[in-house]
């Protein structure tokens, strides 16, 4: 079924091989790894104010979240619109985010309130990444985009992909 | 026993790289074959081929199966835009390769010529082909393999190969028609 490739192809095979091992050990199923990066960042950097309770966010507020979870976002300008109030939100932004993914759609990410703590977090509905819905809280645990763990954890930057 | 189809490794090389890498073995040439007709830079291609496969790893989750197991329209789309991105920025896309860690020189500048033809109609009426006879076309007529080969690339008889180019082809000529009728 397979063609046996030249040797710097099968070379390049052991590589990417070895890259995707390494990118499994370190990557927890359905995160990119920018949200791991912010996870390393919580384990060294615990501690700071609690987050800020999701019945006192603004649909501002969670646009704001976005960048702030994630570099590749700022500048994008999201704006969002309410879905289920507290819950689930509805965000387009003004510009493409940064071309570090070719492909958005189903990308998820997650997103830090005003006081840096993780409050929840977007899925991608789009390949260009200008659609995205965004969950608060458990609803973003609930919808797989982030661990339980990791809601609420102290994230003083944007990931970094 | 069955070989695993393309969506069966992708499915697997969720949680296991070696299941990535038979993916890789069974499409390696081919992507590495047209990032080469593209550019006729054989590091290039090589970097773009790389990339592509950095992208289809970190893509593997969203895969979706519409053509029976075959994962070769789906990859090869990923090729495609690894290639436009590329001439677009003027530089050799490798954002996935950095964020996988495997080191490409991607010093070489690409060429708005790399996209000649790109749109072709023959290239979409292929992908929209049924499962194995795009796949077989290209083996057969572009890559000019003879049926032993393309039989082994695509997992059946040379009998069956046989079978799908010709199949493949009456259905290729018919909507080309339509296309041009249409157009």
């Amino acid at each position: 079924m397979t063609t046996s490739p030249t040797p710097r192809l099968a070379g390049l095979g052991d590589e990417l091989e070895h890259a995707c091992a390494a990118d499994l050990t370190t990557t927890p199923r359905r995160r990119t790894r920018r949200m791991v990066l912010v996870a390393v960042v919580v384990a060294v950097v615990l501690g700071g104010a609690a987050a800020i309770a999701a019945d006192q966010l603004s649909t501002s507020d969670v646009a704001s979240s976005l960048p702030a979870g994630t570099a590749a976002l700022i500048g994008t300008n999201p704006t969002c619109t309410v879905v289920k109030q507290h819950v689930e939100y509805h965000c387009v932004l003004a510009k493409a985010p940064a071309s570090e993914v070719s492909d958005w759609k189903g990308t998820v990410e997650p997103t830090v309130d005003a006081t840096k703590h993780v409050n929840g977090g977007c899925r991608a509905l789009r390949s260009d990444g200008l659609e995205w819905q965004c969950y608060l809280g458990q609803a973003a645990v609930d919808q797989q985009i982030i661990s339980r763990g990791f809601l609420g954890q102290y994230a003083p930057e944007p990931g970094h992909g | 026993m069955a070989l695993p189809t393309d969506a069966d490794l992708l499915a697997a090389a969720r949680t296991d790289a070696s299941a990535f890498r038979a993916f890789y073995e069974r499409y390696a040439e081919r992507v590495h074959g047209y990032h080469l007709r593209r550019t006729r830079e054989p590091n290039a291609a090589y970097d773009l081929t790389a990339e592509t496969f950095a992208q289809a790893w970190f893509a593997r989750g969203r895969f979706r199966d519409r053509a029976g197991g075959n994962a070769g329209p789906w990859l090869f789309a990923i090729a495609r835009n690894v290639l436009i991105d590329s001439v677009r920025r003027r530089r050799l896309e490798n954002n996935a390769c950095e964020r996988l860690g495997v080191l490409v020189e991607a010093s070489t500048e690409p060429a708005e010529t790399w996209l000649d033809g790109l749109d072709d109609p023959l290239d979409g009426a292929l992908d929209d082909l049924p499962a194995g006879q795009g796949d077989a076309i290209r083996l057969r007529v572009v890559d000019e393999l003879e049926y032993e080969d393309v039989a082994r690339e695509l997992g059946t008889t040379p009998a069956a190969a046989r079978v799908r180019v010709h199949r493949g082809l009456s259905s290729l000529r018919h909507r080309l028609r339509q296309r041009l009728e249409a157009s």
